[in-house]
C-alpha cells in the first residue's frame, strides 16, 4: 500500500527509544534531520506490517465498555476493570484503557494503552 | 369478596359463565378506596366495548367442551391477574381515567401476577390507581401485551456538523460511507438515536412513551452541549411495538382462510401469519405457538384494542 501509516507507535517505548537515539545522532551531526524524518517513517512501515504479519500473540479482554467512539475509521473504547487474560494465564488489571484501533491499508488493528 | 374469589377458582378452569358472575358481583361492590376522578383526555381505548365484548371470547373459549388435561391447569396462573383486574374493573368503569403511569403499571401488573394464593387478600390494598393496561386485562384473560419498542421522530431544528458530534460526544459511530447519521447510545433510557445533519433525528428502542421522551430530550441536551443550537421540537411517536402470548397454539391456516382479506400467511416465507388490521390499524404477526407481536400503532391503546380484537379470533382457531 502507498498510503501513509499511522504515527502513533512512535508513541511507544520503543518508539521513544528510537526517536532519542535519531535526536542524539542529529546533534552529534551523524545523520541529517531528513534521513530521521525518513527512518521514522520507515518505522511507521515496519512497526504496522509487523504487529499483522509477525505477532500472533493473543489475549482476550473483559471489562466494562464505558465508552465507545467511531469517527473517521478510528475505533475508540475506553474499558473500565479491564482484565487481560494472556496466552501464559497471566491476568494483568487494569482500572481504566483506552484502546485505539486503526484500520491501515490491509485493515490493520492497533491497539495502545 | 372471600366468598367470590374460590368460585371463580373452580369454575373458571374453563367456563365463561364466571365473567358475567364476576361482573355483578363487582357492580355491587363499593369502592374500597377514593380516586380521583381524572379528564379522559385522549382517545381512550374504549373501556365499554372491549369489556362487553368479554363474553365473546370467554365463550369461545369455553366452547371446544371438556379440555385435554393438558389444558386444565394452564389457565390457573393466569387467574389471579385477572381476578385483579375484574375486581378493579368497574373504578375504571366509573371512572374512565387516563392512563397516569404507563411504567409504574407496567412493573405494577406483573406484581399480580406472581403470587397465586395470595392474591385474594392482595386486592383491596391495591390502591394504586387503575391503569389503561388494567382495564384491557379484562378483555383478554389478563394478558396483557409488552411495549418493546418505541420509534419517535424530533426535529432538534438547526443543521448539524456530525462529525464535530461524533469526534467529541460518547457512544457515537459516524460511518459516512454506510450511512449518512451519526448513530448514538445512551444507557438510561436504554435506547439509540440517529441522527442526522438536517437536524432530525430518530430515537429507538423505549420501552415506553415517557423513556422515548426523556431519551429524545437527553440527546437533543447532548447535542446541545456540543455546541449546536438545537431546540426539541415535532416530537412524535411513529410506531410502538408491543408483544404477548396467549398461551395457547393456533390453527393460522384456518385463521388465514377465514380472515382472506386481512391475512397473509406463507409458511415457506415466513412462519408467522401476518394480519392487516384495519381498525386500528395494526399488524399482527401471530404465529403457531400462540406468541403475538403488535405493530404500527401510534399510541398504545390501539395495541391494546388490536390484541382485544384479535383475541377473540384467536380463541376460535385455538388448536384442539
Amino acid at each position: 500500500m502507498a498510503s501513509a501509516y499511522y504515527e502513533f507507535y512512535r508513541g511507544s517505548s520503543i518508539g521513544m527509544a528510537l526517536t532519542d537515539s535519531l535526536d542524539e545522532l542529529i546533534t552529534s551531526g551523524s545523520i541529517t534531520p531528513q534521513l530521521a524524518m525518513k527512518v521514522l517513517q520507515q518505522f511507521d512501515k515496519s512497526l504496522a506490517d509487523t504487529m499483522v504479519k509477525q505477532v500472533k500473540t493473543k489475549t482476550t479482554l473483559k471489562g466494562h465498555l464505558h465508552t465507545y467512539r467511531l469517527c473517521d475509521d478510528v475505533w475508540t473504547f475506553i474499558v473500565k476493570n479491564a482484565s487481560f487474560k494472556m496466552e501464559s494465564n497471566e491476568m494483568v488489571t487494569a482500572p481504566k484503557i483506552k484502546i485505539v484501533a486503526c484500520k491501515n491499508g490491509d485493515a490493520i488493528d492497533a491497539g495502545k494503552k | 369478596m372471600s366468598f367470590a374469589l374460590p368460585a371463580r377458582q373452580v369454575t373458571f378452569g374453563r367456563s365463561a359463565a364466571v365473567p358475567p358472575q364476576q361482573q355483578q358481583y363487582q357492580q355491587s361492590q363499593p369502592q374500597p378506596y377514593p380516586q380521583q376522578p381524572q379528564p379522559q383526555t385522549n382517545g381512550l381505548a374504549l373501556p365499554y366495548p372491549s369489556y362487553s365484548s368479554l363474553p365473546g371470547p370467554s365463550t369461545g373459549l369455553a366452547l371446544p367442551g371438556p379440555a385435554p388435561a393438558a389444558y386444565q391447569s394452564q389457565p390457573q396462573p393466569t387467574q389471579p391477574p385477572q381476578a385483579q383486574a375484574q375486581v378493579q374493573q368497574p373504578q375504571s368503569q366509573q371512572q374512565p381515567q387516563q392512563q397516569a403511569s404507563p411504567v409504574a403499571s407496567g412493573s405494577h401488573t406483573p406484581a399480580i401476577a406472581g403470587p397465586s394464593t395470595p392474591a385474594p387478600t392482595a386486592i383491596p390494598s391495591t390502591p394504586a390507581p387503575l391503569t389503561l393496561e388494567q382495564q384491557h386485562i379484562t378483555a383478554v384473560e389478563g394478558i396483557v401485551p409488552t411495549l418493546q419498542n418505541i420509534v419517535a421522530t424530533v426535529n432538534l431544528d438547526c443543521r448539524l456538523d456530525l462529525k464535530t458530534i461524533a469526534l467529541h460526544a460518547r457512544n457515537a459511530e459516524y460511518n459516512p460511507k454506510r450511512f449518512a447519521a451519526v448513530i448514538m447510545r445512551i444507557r438510561d433510557p436504554k435506547t439509540t438515536a440517529l441522527i442526522f445533519a438536517s437536524g432530525k433525528m430518530v430515537v429507538t428502542g423505549a420501552k415506553s412513551e415517557d423513556d422515548s421522551r426523556l431519551a429524545s430530550r437527553k440527546y437533543a441536551r447532548i447535542v446541545q452541549k456540543l455546541g449546536f443550537d438545537a431546540k426539541f421540537s415535532e416530537f412524535k411517536i411513529q410506531n410502538i411495538v408491543g408483544s404477548c402470548d396467549v398461551k395457547f397454539p393456533i390453527r393460522l391456516e384456518g385463521l388465514a382462510y377465514s380472515h382472506g382479506q386481512f391475512s397473509s400467511y406463507e409458511p415457506e416465507l415466513f412462519p408467522g401469519l401476518i394480519y392487516r388490521m384495519i381498525k386500528p390499524k395494526v399488524v399482527l404477526l401471530i404465529f403457531v405457538s400462540g406468541k403475538i407481536v403488535l405493530t404500527g400503532a401510534k399510541v398504545r391503546e390501539e395495541i391494546y384494542t388490536a390484541f382485544n380484537t384479535i383475541y377473540t379470533v384467536l380463541c376460535e382457531f385455538r388448536k384442539p
